[in-house]
């Protein structure tokens, strides 16, 4: 007994060693949603909210007073319809902008407006809008001091705009399908705010101000802060669709990841390729900031970055034949705004205006509309792969 | 866990052999220095630049043990310390981030059988030792990320020392021990960054014994 009882302590501290073992800590973003329905929804009303992606035409006055047939974001004309169009032409829903608009002036679902039929007066659903981001008030296009030029009302305001038409109750339907794709402009927001520091940054180390080290640490401090904004939009995106899509009867509901602009004509121009690996990781942070908030949530993630990288990947295969340059040409476009939109910006870009030297675009086999956006052909790709999904969760 | 089964069984045989033998409880009293020859895995995060890496530096702390002599020759040793600060500089390419990234204190009790050589009464008595160390950090912190987080690590320790007997009671010692600590670290704040620490401590250990 004498020794059972002198091994007792070290017993005692062998099984306080044991207990002890905690293991290896979580990773954030390492998680995923669940609990998101399996079966096939019966929809009545295809709800968007988000950017110039998927704008169906908020900003159609604007190129209108030029004559220009535009008004998306896309290779506009007859055919040239955006992701939303074609996803809700599968599902055999209406959908049109809920608010019209430019200069501080617009008008909120005009399609009620304009129709009796009650299936239209419903239709105005496309929330998206060109510049709009996911809470900051002042988008891409907007002038902050005056509102004027596009109205960008950022997402978060896109769905309480939606909980407040009367026509809906006031809150989500089963009968609802949701796609919510923002972030992108606050990709582009903290991308130049980065680019211009490190501008400054660069200047500094070349006149001899600064150190090389202290140049780098300085770099890092601006990369990490535009990190930190990115993390911050992710984290009120997924805040945004927990308080006010899911707890307000959202029941289908599928959030978009952003996608690696370095893959763009933009990410891929001069001007960026120094910072391209900073343009790419403000997606990355943003993806993975929204996943870790949306960790076991009743949503499905559509991850938009290995999507677009896939597309990318196979586009001779998808009929593709120009990847790299944008359709609209920016002289013509120029021309004919009588040197209003000299960024080739395809909100303004119809079939008259597509490049035609050197080379002769196609808006279906050229990916690319403008520098960011995708053309009639892309969009349809895009709209293809995002069914695709839709049928894999099962709901469609 | 499956090696502290094992330094248990063998107290425990080692105990039952041994039980005509007069037992003996040795205290011992002084200071450790945590060399570490830190490696990692490199550390990975979406942002960070290839070839960042980091690198963990040295500490001091007090010792404290207790031994219980099962044979005239074979003891069980528990290794405690007061938990010692020890921190991490930038290396590879992101060294312009400078020292001090992460500080931790180690908390590291340690379980070593003992075989002491020579026979009781003997002035110096060499000894050889294996056990398991079980460390737990804790107070992980890092200016760069607001929630750092260091796994648990769980390995070998293999040590030598020697005893020296001023009279029956009162002696003084030194060690050096090798302990096989490995950690993965997750720090998170605007990017997540991972790596996993592998230690590598050599630890220098000086210090008074008391036997009982």
């Amino acid at each position: 007994m004498k020794l059972f009882r002198s091994l007792a302590p070290l017993a005692l501290a062998a099984a306080l060693l044991a207990a002890c073992g905690g293991g290896d800590p979580d990773v954030p973003g390492s998680g995923s949603p669940s609990g998101a329905p399996t079966t096939p929804g019966s929809f009545t009303a295809f709800i968007t909210f988000g950017d110039s992606l998927s704008d169906v035409g908020t900003y159609s006055p604007a190129p209108a007073q030029f004559n220009i047939q535009g008004g998306k974001f896309t290779t506009n004309g007859p055919t040239g319809t955006v992701w939303v169009e074609n996803v809700a032409a599968t599902l055999g829903l209406p959908v049109t902008p809920a608010e019209v608009g430019f200069d501080g002036q617009s008008v909120k679902c005009p399609a009620a407006l304009q129709s009796t039929v009650p299936a239209i007066q419903r239709s105005c659903t496309a929330y998206g809008q060109g510049g709009a981001r996911v809470t900051d008030p002042n988008g891409i296009g907007r002038d902050p001091a005056t509102g004027a030029g596009a109205l960008t009302v950022p997402v978060v305001t896109q769905v309480a705009n939606h909980l407040a038409n009367p026509a809906f109750g006031g809150r989500f339907a089963d009968t609802d399908l949701i796609m919510v794709y923002a972030g992108n402009n606050d990709v582009f927001v903290q991308f130049g705010t980065f680019a211009a520091k490190a501008g400054q940054i660069q200047a500094q180390a070349a006149a001899g101000q600064i150190t090389v080290d202290q140049a780098n640490a300085l770099l890092f401090q601006a990369q990490t802060e535009a990190q930190e904004a990115m993390k911050q939009a992710a984290i009120e995106l997924a805040t945004l669709v927990r308080s006010e899509i899911l707890a307000k009867g959202g029941k289908y509901v599928a959030v978009m990841t952003l996608s690696d602009i370095a893959d763009t004509p933009f990410g891929n121009s001069a001007q960026v390729a120094p910072a391209r690996t900073v343009l790419t990781d403000l997606s990355r942070i943003f993806n993975l900031w929204l996943r870790e908030s949306l960790t076991g949530q009743p949503v499905q993630i559509i991850d938009t970055f290995a999507m677009f990288k896939d597309l990318t990947a196979r586009a001779t295969a998808l009929g593709f034949t120009n990847i790299a340059l944008p359709a609209c040409d920016i002289g013509k476009i120029a021309t004919a705004t009588a040197n209003v939109i000299t960024d080739g910006s395809s909100l303004f870009c119809d079939g008259n205006l597509l490049m035609t030297t050197p080379l002769q675009a196609d808006a279906n086999t050229w990916f690319f509309a403008d520098s960011v956006h995708p053309s009639t052909g892309g969009h349809k790709a895009i709209s293809d792969a995002f069914l695709a999904q839709l049928r894999a969760f099962g709901w469609i | 866990m499956k090696f502290q089964i094992q330094v248990l069984a063998a107290a425990l045989a080692i105990g039952m052999t041994g039980t005509v033998q007069a037992q003996q409880n040795i205290f011992k009293i002084g200071a450790i220095q945590y060399t570490t020859n830190s490696k990692t895995n490199g550390i990975q995060g979406i942002g960070v630049p290839p070839g960042a890496d980091a690198e963990t530096g040295d500490a001091t702390t007090l010792l404290l043990t207790y031994e219980r002599l099962f044979t005239p020759n074979i003891g069980v040793e528990l290794v405690i310390g007061i938990p010692p600060k020890i921190k991490a500089k930038a290396t590879g390419t992101v060294a312009f981030l400078g020292d001090d990234i992460l500080s931790a204190r180690n908390v590291a009790p340690t379980l070593i059988v003992n075989y002491h050589f020579g026979s009781e009464g003997d002035r110096f008595r060499p000894y050889l030792g294996a056990g398991i160390n079980y460390t737990r950090f804790t107070d992980v912190k890092s200016r760069l990320a607001p929630d750092v987080k260091l796994g648990d690590s769980t390995g070998l320790v293999v040590q030598a020392g020697l005893d020296y007997a001023i009279d029956s009671k009162w002696g003084v010692f030194g060690s050096i021990a090798r302990v096989d600590t490995k950690s993965k670290l997750v720090a998170a704040g605007s990017t997540v960054l991972t790596t996993e620490i592998d230690f590598r401590p050599v630890t220098y250990s000086l210090g008074l014994s008391y036997k009982f």
